[in-house]
């Protein structure tokens, strides 16, 4: 019986003419293995991900050049049309505005808010976890506690504590998600350099004579920032979907500005003559997070099996 | 040998694995029932769905339309209005006037509270007491002037006010009697009254209560034993739970909700024109000098307003434009006007007038009328069509908007408020709303700051005037200078919509948004 050889042969050696040398590992058995199905499936990941992410933000990114009523133009006689009529792609809200252009500019504001709470919650987070990591004793212990104490805290009661207290405008609920953020990042972060230091490389710059401070700007964080760059666009989902949770509780920025937690919010009022208010919308917010989180795991994965094939 | 590939093999993981899902099947099984309606009506009970929350079931500070209907259950007042808007005695077995500054009172015999002791003269002599003690209160405010008690007798006595108060009877509606040592001048926690209901638990956190039947009860007993009160501000869960069943009567529901409604087995929709009066309302307390100062801009800013197409399209028709400065529907109430929608004209006006660049800031609570962020959102977009720029701030109910209203919390220039007619008399709510005086002014309890000594005197004058067609005339002259003095940028007086289980009978609604809870009777279904 002939067996055909594996995927990557070895080479033959000089002078040996003989037919490849016969395997029980088929590339059939090989394509089935599990290897090759975590690494198919990290590959449907990246494309679905990817896929899902750009359907919703580059309509997102391009809301104003495209030919669409602005998000707060009023037409009254038409409200509440279905999607697909007069011209309305997703339909009319109660107040006859385009639904896809609120969706659309709604999703800038909610975009905004993710991108620029992840921005503050990761250079915060990176920092307090390699200063926690890499110095240790107390500035570790401070770090900790900190965090420790964050999460006991109810997330979303603390949110609108706070947005109660300062007033829900942009800046206060892009700062309040991002303080929300940043342990999940320090943690990371202090893993990745309590690994980091312990490495021959970092002892050779300490016998060199560079300073802790510099070392740790120099050769810790640049090798830990691509790990930790991976969580950051996992965060930028749960960020989208804190600013919806806040605008739906009405704790997002002042009306008329258009956010997806609003829209869903004063569309529930007519779930069930108008099902297009809140389910167009919030197919939105699903493809985008689940978009960006299966983007988040696959190129987690690859980068972990890059680590491997490089180790 | 070994196996390569993972075939369809029963292995020692899958069956683990699948008895794990099983078992999570198993146990989370009982969890679907959560998707289907919940809370089936209980048996001899009714439950009351509210709007906004009812903090306590003492009315000094919280009095909204839903809320008397609860409050009135528990606690009494000498009279209540009947459905020809009439003073009915309650705790008064005779309400008489016998003089023009001097009424006569008896108590009803055999009235007493729910633990048994008597309704007193000195209950309430101390509650009219107490309401007076309370800062900003609305209910004091609908008085010319709280009149004083002279006891005459064990059940009989004297009000007395230094002015003729021709509608006494009417206005002794809002004053719950609560016995002497136990009334305060701050908000009651409490439920001790001499209504057909006790309190049996109550949050006022949450909103929530549960009312028995008072064993007690100087009257004929109510049909219903139970009643349970929740605070469910989001419409669109008001709206689920009367059609599942859970909840047996909601209040104050937008027309689309009604809608939603209509035609609905086991669902009724009840509706009468109402005495509330829901306003954009300007300012006052601006300095001279700024443009909301000058009547002449605000009745231009209001020609930028499309009533009809706030009625017909965000409101559905379930309103209808104001036409004087209180509803048509009060006793005493005159037309004096109408809005009218001119774009170009506004626009032209406010030129010829010197106003460019202006910006309002428009406040309001979340409820205050049904439909209320929508005809927010539609005057933003109105006033912007002719110019102007409008920034919406909505508070959340139990947040700070009480001290914005009173000038303490910020700066703003309209504000989105409905006014009740409580006794459904037109004195009362003009008193309200426009008899402010520099002396309540200096304590923030006018309404938005208007304080026009001229109009407060001609309301003076009609609220103390017991000739009828001289108090007309005055009445009506004031309603004239009210109006033009441009106090509203739109104004629109809402039907009294309720929807309530067909289970639910004799529920009486009024034009007040009340209506009489002792009367309810909910029939068991098969």
């Amino acid at each position: 019986m002939s067996v055909p050889v594996s995927s990557s042969p070895l080479p033959p050696s000089p002078g040996d003419s003989s037919p490849a040398r016969p395997s029980a590992v088929t590339p059939r058995v090989l394509a089935r293995s599990r290897a090759s199905r975590q690494r198919r499936a990290t590959r449907v990941k990246l494309w679905l991900g990817a896929g899902c992410t750009l359907v919703v933000v580059v309509p997102i990114l391009l809301a104003g050049l495209l030919p669409l009523p602005g998000p707060n133009e009023q037409d009254l006689a038409q409200r509440r049309l279905p999607p697909l009529s007069g011209g309305h792609l997703f339909g009319t809200d109660q107040l006859g505005r385009d639904l896809l252009s609120r969706v659309l500019h709604g999703g800038q504001v909610s975009l905004a808010i993710g991108v620029l709470a992840v921005v503050v919650s990761g250079v915060i987070g990176v920092l307090a976890g390699a200063a926690a990591g890499y110095f240790g004793g107390g500035v570790d212990a401070v770090v900790c506690r900190l965090l420790e104490a964050q999460l006991s805290l109810p997330l979303l009661m603390m949110l609108l504590l706070v947005v109660a207290l300062f007033g829900p405008s942009v800046p206060v609920i892009t700062l309040v998600i991002a303080v929300a953020q940043w342990p999940e990042l320090a943690r990371l972060t202090r893993s990745l350099v309590l690994v980091e230091r312990e490495k021959p490389y970092i002892a050779a710059a300490r016998v060199l004579g560079l300073r802790r401070g510099v070392i740790l700007a120099r050769h810790v964080l640049p090798n830990v920032a691509r790990p930790a760059s991976l969580v950051v666009l996992l965060l930028v989902a749960q960020a989208v979907l804190l600013e919806s949770a806040l605008s739906y509780l009405g704790a997002g920025p002042q009306r008329p500005f258009a956010t997806w937690g609003r829209i869903i919010s004063d569309g529930q009022d007519y779930i069930t003559t108008s099902w297009w208010l809140i389910t167009l919308p919030g197919l939105v917010i699903v493809l985008l997070v689940v978009g960006v989180n299966l983007l988040g795991d696959a190129l987690r994965e690859a980068t972990r099996r890059g680590r491997k094939a490089d180790a | 040998m070994t196996r390569f590939g993972s075939g369809a093999v029963l292995d020692r993981r899958s069956l683990l694995r699948a008895g794990l899902a099983a078992g999570a099947g198993a146990a989370l099984a009982p969890l679907a029932a959560c998707a289907g309606p919940v809370g089936a009506a209980t048996p001899g009970s009714l439950t009351l769905g509210l709007n906004r929350s009812l903090v306590s079931l003492d009315n000094k500070l919280n009095q909204f339309d839903a809320a008397l209907t609860v409050q009135r259950a528990v606690r009494q007042a000498l009279t209540r209005i009947g459905p020809d808007m009439s003073a009915t005695p309650v705790l008064a077995e005779r309400f008489e006037q016998t003089a023009p500054t001097q009424w006569r009172v008896r108590l009803r015999e055999g009235a007493r509270y729910s633990d048994g002791s008597p309704v007193t003269v000195a209950d309430v002599a101390t509650a009219l007491r107490m309401y007076a003690q309370v800062n900003g209160s609305f209910v004091v405010n609908l008085f010319p002037e709280l009149p004083s008690v002279t006891p005459l007798g064990e059940r009989d006595f004297l009000l007395e006010t230094a002015r003729p108060v021709p509608i006494l009877d009417l206005l002794m509606a809002n004053i719950l009697i609560t016995p002497a040592a136990a009334n305060r001048p701050e908000e009651l926690s409490g439920g001790l009254g001499s209504g057909p209901y006790v309190v049996s638990a109550g949050n006022g956190g949450t909103g929530e209560y549960t009312l028995e039947r008072n064993p007690r009860y100087w009257g004929t007993p109510p049909p219903v034993r139970t009643v349970r009160v929740r605070f469910v501000p989001e419409e669109s869960s008001r709206v689920v739970a009367i059609r599942g069943g859970e909840l047996d009567v909601i209040d104050s529901i937008t027309p689309d909700s009604a809608e939603q409604l209509v035609g609905l087995p086991g669902v009724a929709i009840e509706r009468v024109p109402g005495t509330r009066i829901n306003q954009l309302f300007f300012n006052f307390r601006k300095p001279q000098g700024h443009p909301l100062a000058d009547a002449r801009v605000r009745q231009a800013l209001s020609l930028a307003i499309d009533g009809p197409a706030l009625l017909n399209d965000v409101l559905v028709g379930s309103a209808s434009q104001a036409e004087g400065v209180v509803p048509l529907a009060l006793v005493g109430a005159v037309r004096t006007g109408t809005y009218t929608h001119d774009p170009a004209e506004a626009r032209a006006r406010l030129d010829a007038l010197g106003v460019r660049d202006l910006t309002l800031t428009i406040i309001w609570e979340s409820g205050e009328f049904p439909a209320d962020a929508s005809v927010m959102e539609a005057v933003v977009e109105m006033l912007r069509a002719v110019g102007v720029g409008a920034r919406l701030q909505q508070f959340e109910p139990g947040g700070d908007i009480l001290r914005w209203r009173q000038g303490r919390g910020g700066d703003w220039d309209v504000l989105g408020n409905g006014y009740p007619g409580p006794t459904g008399q037109a004195i009362t709510s003009l008193l309200g709303m426009y008899g402010g005086t520099p002396d309540k002014e200096r304590t923030r309890d006018t309404y938005q700051g208007y304080v026009v000594p001229e109009i407060a005197d001609q309301l003076a004058v009609a609220a103390a005037e017991t000739d009828a067609a001289r108090r007309a005339e005055v009445l009506t002259a004031a309603q004239r200078a009210i109006w033009a003095s441009w106090p509203c940028l739109w104004a629109f007086v809402p039907n009294v919509v309720l929807a309530r289980r067909t289970r639910v009978r004799g529920l009486a609604l009024q034009p007040i948004n009340s209506y009489d809870l002792a009367a309810v009777r909910v029939e068991e279904q098969p």
